[in-house]
C-alpha cells in the first residue's frame, strides 16, 4: 500500500511539472463544456419560413400573421419565382403556399388545402416544423372562429411535462456533456502517461525495481483519479454556475457514480496505454474512439432506443451511457437510488474489467511477480 | 491532383535552378527544353514526392488511420445518431374501462409512435414508473370518460411526459395532442376542418436521419483524418530529426512541403471516394448534384484539413501535444459546423461565428450537392468562402512551417 502511495505521489509530481499538460488538462475540458453547452441545441427556435401568398386577402394575411406569432418562425423573402427557390438556396427551411382561392373557399365553407414544403434534410427539425405548422393552423382556425363548435374535439389532452416543464434543452445536454468530458480527458491523460514511460524507457526502471505490475498500475490509477476528480470539480462547478443546474435530490448516487466512473476512465486509459505498442498514434486513435463512443453510443444527443440492433449491444458496455443516466437523474429527475441503483454497479464492472486487462498486459512484460 | 502538381515545375523552374550550388556534382545539369512531363519526372520535386509517398505507404499506422477511423466514424454516426421519435414507451391508467377508452389507446398505438408498456392500476403507480425512468409517457383516462362522451360533453385526459429529453418530449407532446384531437373528432363524425395543411418533405422525403448526418460526417472525417495524418507526418520528421537532413539537401522549403502535401492529398482524395462509396452503398444517399463538382470541392476542403495539421505540427513539439492541441481546433470546428447539431438553433453569437468556419461551408456544400442537387450558381457564396478560408489557412500554416525551417 505504501509503495502504491509513493508511486502515486511520484506520478502526481511528474504531472505537475509538465505545465502544458496541466494547463490543457483543465482548460480543454472547460472549452469543450462551453462549446457543447452553448452550441448543441437540437430544436430550432428561429426557423426561417417563406410564404407564397397567391390569395393576398385579409384572411390569408391573418393566417400568415398567426404563423409568425409564435416566434418559432422568422419571415424570409422568396429569392426567386420558383416555389422551391428559398429551400434550394437554404435561406428558408419551409415554404407555405397559400392557394389563390383560399379566402373564397374558406368563406364558402369549402375545405381548402394549404401546401407546406419542408426541407427534410434536418430530420428532427422537419418534424418540429410539421408539428408546429399543424398546431398554428389549428390555432388560426379556432381564433378566427372557423371551426363550428360541434366540430371541436371532445377530448382535451392535458399534457404535463415532468422534471423539465420549460423544456430547457440545456438541462438535457449539459449533464450529458459531463459524461463525455469526464471520460475522454481522464482516459487520455492516463494513456499518455503510460505511453510516455514506455517511449522514454523509464518503464525499465520499474521493471528493475521490485514493484509488481499491479502496484505500479494502482499508483498511476490513483494519481490520475485524483487529477480527474479535480477536473470534475472544475467542470461541474462552472457548469452549475453557467447553466443553472441544481441538485434535484440525493447527491450520493452522483458522488459514488462519479468516483467509479472516473476510475473506470483512468483504467481505460491505462489499458490503451498498455496496449499501444510504441506510438502515440494509438493514443490518438483512442482519443477519437473514446469521443465517438461517449458522444454517439451513450444517449448523449438522441435517445438510446434509436440505436439500431448490433450497435445497441455495444452501447451497453459504454460506461458513459450509465454515467449520463446518473447525472441526468441527479440534476434533472431527482429520483435517487431507486431509479439508478444499477448504474454505478455497471460502471464498476466495466471499469474493473479494463483494469484487469491492463494488469494482465503489463504482467506479461518484465515485472517481477 | 495531377494538374496541381504538374504546374509547379513550370512556374518555379527558374527559381529551382538559381540556388543550385556548384559543388553538388549529383544535381543534374540544366535540362534542355523537353516535354514538360518528362522535365517534371526528372525534377527534384518529383523525386521528393516519390520519397514521401514511399515513406507513407510503408507506414502501416498512417494507412490504418486513413482507412479504419473514417469507415467506423461514418458507420457509427450514420447509424447511431437518430432523432426519430417512435416506439415511445407508454403506460396507461384506464379508470374508465370502457370500449371507447380502449379505442383511444388503440389509436395512440396504431402508428408506432407510442408503444404500450403496461397498464397501471393507479396514477401513483404510473408516477412511480415515470419517476424511475421505466416509462417515458403516461396516459390517464378518467372514470367518467365514457359517460361524458356518451352525453356529448367534453372530457379531459391527462398525459404525463418525461421532459428530461426536451427535444423528444416536445415532439411527443405534439404527436399526442394531434392523435387525441383526431380521435375526438372522429367520435362525432364532423366534417374535415376547413383549412388543412399538407406537408411535403423535400430532398429527404423518407426523413431518414442518416441522410442528414452522413454528408456532414464526410466533412468531419476529412477534418479529423486530414489534420491527424498531416500533423503526424510532419511532427515525426521533427521528432526524429530527419527534417534537418532534408534541409541540408539543396531542396527548397517549398519543395519539401509540396512533396509532403502531394501524397497526403492523393490519399485523402481516396478517403473521399471511400466515404462516398459508403454513403452511396450503405446509406443509399442520392448524390443528386454534379459528382465531379463534389470531388473538386472536397479536394479544396482537404487542403483546409492539411493546413490545420501543419499548423498543429508547428505549434506543438511532440505528438502528445498535437493530440491535445488538436482538440482546440477540431472540437469547435466540428461542433460549430452544423454537421451534428443544426446551426439555426445555436445562439446568435455562435451562429455568426460559424460563418468563419470552413467546415460549415463544406457541410452546406456537401448536403446541397448530395441531397438537393443544386448547381454551382446556388452554392457560389459557400464556394467562395471555402476557397478563401483554404487559401488563408494553408498560407498561414505554410508560412509558420517555413519560418520554423529557417
Amino acid at each position: 500500500m505504501k509503495r502504491v502511495l509513493s508511486q502515486c505521489l511520484k506520478e502526481l509530481n511528474q504531472f505537475r511539472r509538465d505545465r502544458l499538460t496541466v494547463a490543457l488538462a483543465f482548460v480543454l475540458p472547460l472549452a469543450v463544456l462551453l462549446i457543447y453547452g452553448y452550441a448543441i441545441r437540437l430544436e430550432a427556435k428561429n426557423i426561417p419560413l417563406s410564404v407564397q401568398d397567391f390569395d393576398n386577402s385579409p384572411l390569408s394575411r391573418t393566417y400568415i400573421s398567426r404563423l409568425f406569432a409564435t416566434n418559432q418562425f422568422v419571415p424570409t423573402p422568396m429569392p426567386g419565382t420558383a416555389v422551391t427557390s428559398a429551400l434550394d438556396r437554404g435561406t428558408a427551411k419551409a415554404t407555405v403556399v397559400i392557394p389563390p382561392d383560399f379566402s373564397r373557399q374558406v368563406t364558402a365553407r369549402q375545405p381548402v388545402t394549404v401546401q407546406a414544403l419542408v426541407d427534410g434534410t434536418d430530420v428532427n427539425n422537419a418534424r418540429v416544423i410539421q408539428n408546429s405548422l399543424r398546431a398554428t393552423t389549428q390555432f388560426f382556425l379556432r381564433s378566427s372562429d372557423l371551426i363550428p363548435p360541434q366540430a371541436q374535439s371532445l377530448i382535451d389532452p392535458q399534457v404535463r411535462l415532468w422534471f423539465n416543464p420549460g423544456r430547457q434543452e440545456s438541462l438535457y445536454i449539459v449533464p450529458g456533456i459531463f459524461g463525455v468530458i469526464l471520460w475522454v480527458f481522464p482516459s487520455m491523460l492516463a494513456a499518455i502517461a503510460l505511453v510516455r514511460e514506455k517511449e522514454q524507457g523509464t518503464i525499465v526502471q520499474a521493471y528493475a525495481s521490485d514493484l509488481s505490475s499491479l502496484e505500479w498500475l494502482l499508483g498511476k490509477e490513483l494519481a490520475y483519479l485524483i487529477v480527474a476528480l479535480g477536473e470534475a470539480l472544475v467542470v461541474m462547478t462552472v457548469a452549475t454556475i453557467l447553466f443553472g443546474l441544481r441538485f434535484r435530490g440525493d447527491p450520493t448516487p452522483l458522488l459514488v457514480g462519479l468516483i467509479v466512473y472516473l476510475a473506470a476512465a483512468v483504467a481505460f486509459g491505462l489499458l490503451v496505454g498498455a496496449r499501444a505498442g510504441n506510438q502515440t498514434g494509438a493514443v490518438q486513435g483512442t482519443a477519437i474512439a473514446g469521443f465517438l463512443t461517449a458522444l454517439l453510443l451513450s444517449g448523449f444527443i438522441y435517445r438510446l432506443e434509436n440505436i439500431p440492433f448490433p450497435l445497441s449491444l455495444v452501447s451497453n458496455v459504454i460506461p458513459a451511457r450509465y454515467f449520463i443516466e446518473i447525472t441526468r437523474d441527479a440534476f434533472v429527475r431527482g429520483t435517487g437510488w431507486p431509479g439508478i441503483w444499477y448504474a454505478p454497479i455497471a460502471i464498476a464492472a466495466i471499469g474493473g474489467l479494463f483494469f484487469r486487462l491492463a494488469t494482465r498486459i503489463l504482467h506479461r512484460m518484465q515485472f517481477p511477480d | 491532383m495531377g494538374s496541381y502538381i504538374l504546374h509547379q515545375p513550370e512556374t518555379f523552374f527558374p527559381k529551382r535552378l538559381a540556388p543550385t550550388p556548384p559543388n553538388h556534382s549529383h544535381t543534374p545539369p540544366p535540362p534542355k527544353p523537353m516535354h514538360p512531363l518528362r522535365t517534371f519526372r526528372q525534377s527534384r520535386l518529383w523525386a521528393l514526392i516519390l520519397k514521401e509517398t514511399r515513406q507513407i505507404l510503408r507506414n502501416r499506422q498512417i494507412i490504418f488511420l486513413l482507412l479504419f477511423p473514417p469507415t467506423v466514424q461514418l458507420l457509427v454516426f450514420g447509424l447511431a445518431l437518430n432523432p426519430e421519435v417512435t416506439h415511445l414507451s407508454l403506460d396507461v391508467v384506464d379508470y374508465s374501462h370502457s370500449p371507447v377508452s380502449r379505442e383511444l389507446v388503440a389509436t395512440l398505438t396504431a402508428n408506432d409512435t407510442f408503444q404500450i408498456q403496461a397498464y397501471q392500476p393507479s396514477v401513483e403507480d404510473l408516477g412511480q414508473r415515470v419517476r424511475t425512468g421505466r416509462v417515458s409517457t403516461g396516459l390517464v383516462i378518467p372514470p367518467n370518460f365514457a359517460d361524458r362522451l356518451a352525453a356529448d360533453r367534453s372530457v379531459e385526459v391527462q398525459v404525463l411526459i418525461d421532459g428530461v429529453d426536451a427535444n423528444t418530449a416536445g415532439i411527443a407532446s405534439g404527436y399526442m395532442q394531434q392523435l387525441v384531437n383526431r380521435f375526438g373528432q372522429t367520435l362525432r363524425q364532423t366534417p374535415d376542418p376547413p383549412v388543412a395543411i399538407a406537408t411535403r418533405f423535400l430532398y429527404n422525403p423518407g426523413l431518414l436521419s442518416s441522410w442528414f448526418f452522413v454528408p456532414g460526417v464526410i466533412g468531419v472525417v476529412l477534418t479529423l483524418t486530414g489534420s491527424l495524418v498531416s500533423s503526424t507526418t510532419v511532427i515525426r520528421e521533427k521528432d526524429v530529426g530527419t527534417l534537418e537532413q532534408l534541409l541540408m539537401t539543396p531542396a527548397q522549403g517549398w519543395e519539401i512541403l509540396a512533396a509532403k502535401i502531394a501524397p497526403l492529398f492523393g490519399l485523402l482524395m481516396g478517403d473521399v471516394l471511400l466515404a462516398s462509396a459508403i454513403a452511396r452503398l450503405i446509406f443509399g444517399l442520392p448524390f443528386r448534384g454534379n459528382y465531379v463538382l463534389f470531388l473538386v470541392l472536397s479536394g479544396v476542403y482537404i487542403f483546409v484539413a492539411i493546413g490545420i495539421g501543419i499548423l498543429l505540427a508547428t505549434i506543438s513539439s511532440t505528438q502528445q501535444q498535437v493530440v491535445l492541441t488538436s482538440f482546440f481546433f477540431n472540437v469547435p470546428l466540428i461542433q460549430l459546423s452544423g454537421a451534428i447539431a443544426p446551426i439555426e438553433s445555436m445562439p446568435t453569437f455562435f451562429r455568426v461565428l460559424s460563418f468563419l468556419n470552413p467546415l460549415r461551408h463544406y457541410v452546406t456544400i456537401a448536403r446541397s450537392l448530395i441531397l438537393k442537387g443544386v448547381g454551382l450558381e446556388v452554392l457560389m457564396p459557400e464556394v467562395l468562402a471555402l476557397v478563401s478560408f483554404t487559401v488563408l489557412l494553408l498560407g498561414l500554416s505554410i508560412n509558420r512551417f517555413r519560418a520554423q525551417l529557417n
